[in-house]
């Protein structure tokens, strides 16, 4: 005989005030097999947890529901505060009448019947839960750091720092990321190159770190504490333990004029290279399809003239499989190309701005890159056309961000400083120049920020405009600029010499397919998705994959930085154990009623499912039966569907579980 | 395939001050043997000022001519930019929103039709007859014509109201240029305003804008510029000449409505296109360019 608990939760009013809490409590305590029913205002604090282990040991309590928000939110909660009563946990369920009743509904009369209905299929349910055993699995105390930009960087030192094996795979042939283009950082102004490249260094000769560079990750398998990663090395077609990085290959190449993609294109580089001076690691790779001894079969220059004989043409791709027991993605950014056009894609591009039409018409890292020492004008500013230094410059902030219009809705969050940082950087070097800048808002809450752009203002001489722009066009050697400013309600005109766009943030090309492979969930735009937007910032819903920078959202360094080191924080927590602690809400496999047809196994999503011998005593073979490896499976059901022969059922969501939820209605 | 046939919807600027464009519409049609029936009893779309003065007259302009269109198959041609704009206007907020849907209805004293698919000639000609086609059509190509096409304010915007093509960058009156054997140049006023219906109550302001436009086709190279719109049309046809005195300048820019340019190509004579009609005569630079 059921002694069931029932406890309302008003949260706060989230709850009680469309649904009468008091009414649920009054009609769950009538309903068969309830022992106890009460509400209380915020039944996941102190008190009210005492109040649910206080109910289970002074009325003898078999069973609990909580009534409340979604189980995502609070499971975890309550079920440790029912086992802390002596019970176990999986003998506790939630009724869901927040996201699932009183925030989608406005008659209360309506919404208190149906939150006592969802109550009424829980305690139905509930009664046939089982005693379930917490199941643990093995951790390999190795973590995988995906993307070697700032945010994979500072994950992968903290980790290795802790004393944990760490494996960073980058996919370009030097780390570094976005961190290593800058000029210099806001607040302070201080040049990216001086506070990045000793990280680079650190990573490079830390005994802890592996470092696979230009390497993507061909396949993931396993779970939390036990991961394969397999990584596929891309040729080099140079010998890393042979080179020396004494760049004689790069001198002697006969290709030289390769637009280099690190200067946004606009400086050159040879077909065997390092994508700039302080890469780490200082190992060229050939560019295979701008290579003539690729193309042609004749050259191989390089190869005559390494010393070392690192230069291998013949190199393959190498698979790497890596065991691993977390991993942080942190895959970064790109920045929105706006002249570039996908069909059937919502964002719809701004052909009316000319960008790549119009050679002096530039995007915010292309700037970077003038303003840059290590740039291809050694950190002159000179526009790309005729390299004459522009007296008149226009920045225009929210170019693909905020517009709906357009496609992209969100916020891109470091343009209004950087643009603030540009005006800065170019009236250190063009002391006569005029920079104006158009702007919606000026986004710029942070430590030091709003100071920061008021210096610009005020100190730095920039004219800010508050209006949008809608047209750009070449006329003779200027480019016309054509806005409006809505301060004063006038059109304005601006020809100026060079126009930089602060084009929108935007997550990897192919993050999706990453994604996917990892089994992790994104948004519209392709940002990772998050466990919980304020509470499990950097967790993803998958167990065991924590997210770093940019490729979660739009960010500037400092959070970052910030989000990077709680990442690794994380993952040292999942290796402070040895054992890990698993949901036991797994598949079971009645094995007297499998006829092993494993349909079960083609729909499993996560290789859950094995095949299993039944000898007999003689040791015969009897049949071939599927089994659940509790270990992998993921709880999520499908199994259970597809069974011909109903032999597989879900812990907790059994079929006659969901009958009798179905009957209670 | 069966033969495409609409409901056309001429607007009232057609059957006055642009007849040339009807005249042109319904030649081109015709050689293309493509239907074009008109609605009967069709009502002005009130145009801006309507839409200005008070919505519910604007829209219900509208929900009536889409309510006299029930009376013709097919989907509904419309040649003139504001009427178009206006059409496309009223079928988005009337879908959009009930409230003033049922103002409407009471208005009109009918249920309101939107399903009916309100289509530009431009969409007509690339994308039910097909750029492909089009160009087997063509008897005489206009090659050697040089052409800007102007879009004006109303044919591409708001974004998600006429889709016709992209807001900020369309090729779609291009594409059909292109298509009849003229080569279009870019250039950077295709989008601006001209001035509009301030051509009665402000002409300088009209002068000032259309100066501009006028002045970005000749700069890019043109021979001439191609509308799709009555009121781009007169201000920039009718007022030419007195904004190259106002300017102290000269362009002789002759101004095309698009379908006069297919109905060329497409071998229709001259005279049945109502080339006679523009104040810009067209006469030499057909004479240089071996049109006829």
């Amino acid at each position: 005989m059921s002694r069931i608990g029932v406890f309302i939760c008003h949260c706060g009013e989230n709850i009680s005030r469309t649904v009468d809490v008091e009414q649920v409590a009054a009609q769950a305590a009538l309903m068969p097999g309830v022992a106890f029913a009460v509400d209380y205002k915020y039944m996941c604090s102190d008190p009210g947890q005492n109040l649910v282990k206080n109910a289970i040991t002074e009325h003898r309590l078999t069973h609990v529901v909580v009534a409340a928000c979604s189980p995502r939110m609070h499971e975890r909660t309550f079920r440790k505060a029912v086992e802390q009563a002596g019970l176990n946990p999986f003998l506790c369920e939630m009724a869901n009448i927040r996201e699932h009743c009183s925030w989608v509904h406005e008659d209360r009369e309506e919404a208190t019947d149906k939150a006592i209905e969802i109550v009424g299929m829980l305690v139905e349910r509930v009664k046939k839960n089982r005693v379930l055993p917490t199941i643990t699995v093995p951790v390999t105390k190795r973590a995988l750091v995906i993307g070697g930009g700032i945010a994979g960087i500072q994950a992968a030192l903290d980790i290795a720092d802790a004393g944990h094996q760490v494996v960073l795979v980058e996919r370009e042939p030097s780390i570094g990321g976005h961190m290593a283009q800058l000029s210099e950082t806001f607040p302070t102004l201080d040049c990216s190159q001086c506070i990045m490249t000793p990280k680079m260094v650190d990573v490079a000769n830390h005994p802890n770190i592996t470092l696979h560079t230009y390497s993507e990750i061909e396949q993931v398998d396993g779970y939390i504490g036990n991961f394969q990663i397999t990584v596929r090395k891309k040729a080099r077609s140079v010998d890393e333990h042979k080179c020396t990085g004494c760049g004689v290959c790069m001198t002697k190449c006969p290709q030289k004029k390769i637009p280099n993609s690190f200067d946004c294109n606009l400086g050159t580089r040879t077909a065997i290279y390092v994508p700039f001076p302080q890469a780490v690691p200082n190992v060229p790779v050939i560019d295979r399809e701008n290579c003539t001894m690729f193309k042609s079969g004749k050259c191989g220059v390089c190869q005559k003239a390494c010393g070392p004989g690192a230069v291998d043409f013949e190199q393959q791709d190498q698979l790497i499989v890596e065991p691993v027991g977390a991993i942080v993605v942190s895959t970064g950014f790109e920045l929105y190309r706006i002249t570039e056009k996908t069909k059937g894609s919502p964002i719809k591009g701004y052909g009316e701005f000319g960008h790549g039409k119009i050679p002096d018409v530039i995007d915010g890292m292309t700037f970077e890159r003038l303003a840059s020492a290590s740039g291809p004008t050694g950190g002159k500013i000179q526009r790309p056309s005729d390299g004459k230094e522009p007296k008149q410059v226009v920045f225009i902030q929210c170019v693909g961000s905020r517009s709906r219009e357009k496609g992209i809705s969100y916020c891109s969050k470091v343009c209004c400083m950087y643009t603030a940082k540009h005006t800065m950087l170019y009236h250190h070097k063009v002391h006569d120049g005029q920079a104006y800048v158009f702007f919606m808002d000026a986004r710029v809450p942070g430590k030091s920020y709003d100071e920061f752009w008021r210096r610009a203002i005020e100190d730095e001489e920039a004219v800010y405009i508050r209006g949008m722009v809608s047209r750009l066009y070449q006329k003779g050697d200027k480019i016309v600029v054509m806005g409006s400013d809505i301060s004063v309600g006038v059109q304005v005109e601006i020809e100026a010499d060079l126009v930089v766009l602060a084009t929108a943030v935007q997550p990897q090309k192919g993050a999706d397919l990453l994604a996917q492979k990892l089994g992790i969930s994104y948004d519209k735009y392709n940002f990772y998705s998050e466990a919980h937007a304020k509470l499990r910032p950097v967790e993803c819903a998958t167990a065991g994959i924590y997210l770093a920078g940019a490729c979660q959202g739009p960010k500037d360094i400092p959070d970052t930085v910030s989000q990077a080191s709680a990442a690794a924080a994380k993952v040292m927590t999942l290796f402070a154990k040895d054992k890990l602690e698993r949901e036991p809400i797994v598949a079971r496999v009645k094995e007297s009623g499998c006829v092993g047809c494993f349909a079960c196994k083609k729909v499993c999503a996560y290789g859950a499912i094995e095949e299993k011998e039944i000898r007999d005593r003689q040791g015969n073979l009897v049949k071939v039966v599927a089994y659940v490896n509790p270990g992998v499976c993921a709880g999520c059901g499908t199994c259970q569907a597809t069974c011909p022969s109903k032999s597989v059922e879900l812990d907790g969501y059994t079929d006659e579980q969901i009958v009798a939820m179905i009957e209670a209605l | 395939m069966t033969a495409l046939s609409y409901s056309y919807y001429p607007g009232c600027s057609l059957h006055a001050s642009a007849s040339e464009y009807d005249l042109s519409t319904r030649e081109v049609f015709a050689s293309l043997g493509i239907g074009l029936e008109e609605i009967p009893d069709w009502i002005c779309c009130g145009a801006t000022p309507a839409h200005n003065v008070d919505e519910l007259l604007s829209l219900s302009l509208s929900a009536k001519n889409l309510e006299l269109a029930e009376q013709v198959p097919g989907d509904m041609a419309v040649a003139c930019a504001s009427c178009f704009s206006r059409l496309k206007f009223a079928q988005h907020i009337l879908g959009e929103n009930e409230t003033k849907r049922k103002l409407v209805e009471k208005a009109i004293d009918a249920p309101v039709h939107l399903e009916r698919r309100v289509k530009h000639l431009l969409e007509i000609l690339v994308r039910d007859y097909g750029l492909e086609q089009l160009a087997t059509a063509v008897k005489k190509p206009l090659s050697g014509l040089t052409v800007a096409c102007y879009y004006g304010c109303l044919l591409t915007r708001p974004t998600d109201v006429p889709n016709l093509d992209c807001t900020e960058a369309p090729t779609i009156m291009e594409q059909v240029m292109e298509a009849v054997g003229a080569q279009t140049v870019p250039w950077t006023h295709r989008l601006e305003c001209c001035g509009a219906n301030f051509t009665l109550s402000r002409p300088p302001v009209v002068q000032q804008l259309s100066n501009a436009v006028l002045e970005s086709a000749k700069t890019a190279g043109a021979d001439c510029i191609v509308v799709a719109c009555p009121l781009c049309h007169g201000n920039l046809d009718i007022r030419q000449k007195e904004i190259e005195g106002v300017y102290e300048t000269s362009y002789g820019l002759p101004i095309f409505y698009l379908t006069q340019l297919v109905g060329l190509a497409l071998g229709v004579p001259q005279e049945r296109l109502g080339l006679d009609a523009l104040i810009v005569s067209p006469q030499k630079l057909f004479r240089d360019k071996k049109i006829n």
